[in-house]
């Protein structure tokens, strides 16, 4: 449905993104994530075909954004970052205006009004005008806006920001719902978000695509995955070795501070100590992990179960660089919590994104 | 076309809705209708009013060549409210487009199938509306002072006149769109079009001190000599051809402007 391929956007001298990728297919929802300034924005423009691209081809359902502007601007409802809105308006009035320039035919305005108004949960502020609305309100009426003509591709430039957590959620499931017939773009930096709402994440860094894949799928190949917290009396090095074989371990080591002993902030009784333990990735082997403690003679007296979530996976892909300077400044990360499974050559888990973009899962 | 069309109707509707929702359009429709209101009654019945200066000269026995007082007093009229549409227009076409870059509305109806140039149209076409209405009152005085006047107000002129200020008001309108479509700022956009319809009006008196052929002309670009020709009831088809001119060049310019701004906006 929609497909990118090398797009390149520069201001001046700057790059704002460079050689972009990705393609989305029909009814599925592709999450934009990246810090501020990644680029989000411009790519979306371009898409809309408000700003044109400096090289790169990028298609609509099947037409060019700069070649065939109009045949694609009627295809795509767009949501930019500030809703577009005619304050001095009713958001009934806004939304037939909008349907009007959309092309919606005369006879199907009232009904597609009507539907974008019970969708986005407006029908008791239609007769408000929208400089009276609140901001989750004037958010909504941009939703509605770009969902008015029912186009078959969406794109929403950060949908939630400004929105209190039971709008956010109300916005959530809206989107979720307009999945499957229609493809939608949604650009974040609410990492919650994409996890929740998209099937497919695109990580966005400084202008490029540095990954792309399901959510889950992301979090596995990038982190490996989750693991248990332990809390266990006893000796260590008597747990450590028979632990590390068993088959879905992936890594265990113990939480330890700078000083070699345990944290002081854990509170734990003498003799008392943390271990992290990751699991294989689709493994878990809670109940031979706490055999295996056990049957060494050490106490279990706690088993937490930890999940990897995709900020870690965001944080790793997008701070590449504050790692690298830190590391390359003589300041050898000691830390022990730090997570001994993460890849640590970023250029291993670009996850190149083939042109069909089948991948989906 | 019938697309085009329905765009432009769609932008017209929009326009027009928001002039009438706005207590600013309302305040300007108000002041200008008071100024032209006092000035109707100074130039007719003040105490240096036509009817006065008429009754003197018909005392003092004078009655050649014969006064068409309601010709008189309608290009003398036709003038000031051009001269007071000057300040008016500019007004009202300061927010055309700078509003909607303000609010980010530009961004919607440039992701939208709509041509720049329908919305340039549809906006034209609603200010020009919106001018309309505000001068159709002060038609009304008029219809009441010619009923009674004698010998009856020639049709011709009137209707010259008035078309000559719809005319004109279409072209400052319209270069005034341009200037908006070019900055953020609506108070920007309004000292600018005063400027320019301000070096438009005075062009005649240019062309009167460069002399010559060039003066000449520069002098045909005036908008108050076409103005003034339309308002005495002259009938010249390269007035039309410049107001045309000026509205289309105007149009033209907010089209790519707003094309331009898409591209080089960062």
């Amino acid at each position: 449905m929609i497909e990118v391929e090398h797009l390149s956007k520069t201001y001046g001298a700057t790059p704002a993104i460079a050689d972009i990728t990705f393609s989305v297919e029909k009814g599925e929802i592709l999450g934009f994530l990246g810090p501020n300034g990644a680029g989000k924005t411009t790519t979306m423009r371009i898409l809309t075909g408000y700003l044109p691209a400096t090289s790169g081809t990028a298609r609509v359902a099947g037409f060019d954004v700069h070649e065939n502007s109009l045949a694609v601007r009627q295809r795509i409802g767009y949501l930019p970052e500030t809703p577009p809105l005619y304050t001095e308006m009713t958001v009934e009035g806004f939304l037939y205006f909008v349907a009007r320039i959309k092309g919606v035919a005369v006879g199907d305005r009232a009904n597609r009004v009507q539907t974008a108004l019970t969708r986005c949960n407006l029908l008791e502020k239609r007769h408000t005008l929208i400089r009276k609305l609140s901001k989750g309100f004037r958010q909504r009426v941009g939703l509605a806006q770009a969902i008015v003509h029912d186009p078959p591709v969406i794109i929403l430039d950060e949908p939630t920001v400004g929105l209190d957590p039971r709008q956010i959620i109300d916005v959530r499931n809206l989107i979720k719902s307009l999945a499957g017939d229609h493809t939608i773009i949604l650009s974040t930096h609410i990492l919650p978000e994409v996890s929740m709402t998209c099937s497919r994440v695109a990580i966005i860094n400084k202008g490029r695509v540095v990954a792309t894949n399901t959510p889950d799928r992301l979090i596995e190949e990038l982190t490996g995955g989750n693991g248990y917290e332990l809390e266990v009396e006893g000796d260590f090095a008597a747990v450590k070795e028979p632990l590390s074989n068993l088959a879905g371990v992936k890594s265990v080591e113990a939480i330890l501070s700078e000083t070699g002993k345990p944290n002081v902030a854990d509170h734990l009784p003498e003799n008392h100590f943390k271990i992290r333990l990751v699991s294989q990735p689709g493994a878990d082997d809670g109940r031979a992990i706490a055999s295996t403690i056990v049957g060494a003679g050490l106490g279990l007296f706690e088993m937490r179960r930890t999940t990897v979530s995709l900020e870690d996976v965001f944080l790793e892909l997008t701070m590449e660089d504050v790692a690298v300077s830190a590391a390359s400044g003589g300041d050898a990360d000691a830390d022990p919590d730090a997570d001994a499974d993460v890849p640590d050559q970023p250029n291993e888990m670009q996850i190149s994104e083939p042109a069909s973009g089948g991948e989906a899962a | 076309m019938q697309i085009i069309l329905s765009n432009i109707l769609a932008i017209y509707r929009r326009e027009l809705q928001s002039y009438f929702a706005s207590p600013f359009a309302y305040a300007i429709a108000a002041i200008f209708w008071l100024l032209s209101g006092f000035f109707f009654v100074i130039i007719l019945l003040g105490p240096d009013g036509l009817l006065v200066q008429i009754a003197q000269r018909d005392q003092a026995g004078i009655t050649e060549p014969p006064i068409d007082v309601p010709y008189q007093f309608l290009s003398i009229f036709l003038n000031l409210l051009g001269s007071l549409a000057l300040f008016l227009l500019p007004m009202l076409s300061m927010g055309l487009y700078s509003e909607e870059r303000k609010r980010g509305t530009l961004e919607l109806l440039a992701t939208s199938p709509v041509t720049n140039w329908a919305v340039a149209v549809g906006k034209l076409l609603g200010v020009l509306t919106f001018f309309i209405t505000i001068v159709l009152p002060i038609m009304g005085f008029e219809a009441i002072a010619f009923s009674a006047s004698n010998p009856p107000a020639s049709f011709n002129v009137l209707l010259l006149g008035h078309l000559g200020l719809i005319l004109m008001a279409a072209a400052v309108l319209s270069l005034g769109m341009f200037i908006s479509s070019l900055t953020d700022s609506t108070i920007l956009a309004a000292i600018l079009t005063f400027a320019l319809t301000m070096l438009l009006w005075i062009t005649d008196l240019i062309a009167n001190g460069v002399g010559g052929s060039l003066g000449e002309a520069i002098g045909h670009l005036s908008l108050i000599k076409h103005y003034s020709d339309l308002s005495r009831g002259v009938f010249n088809s390269s007035s039309l051809v410049l107001f045309a001119s000026y509205t289309f060049l105007g149009l033209f310019l907010t089209a790519q402007s707003v094309e331009a701004f898409r591209f080089q906006r960062s």
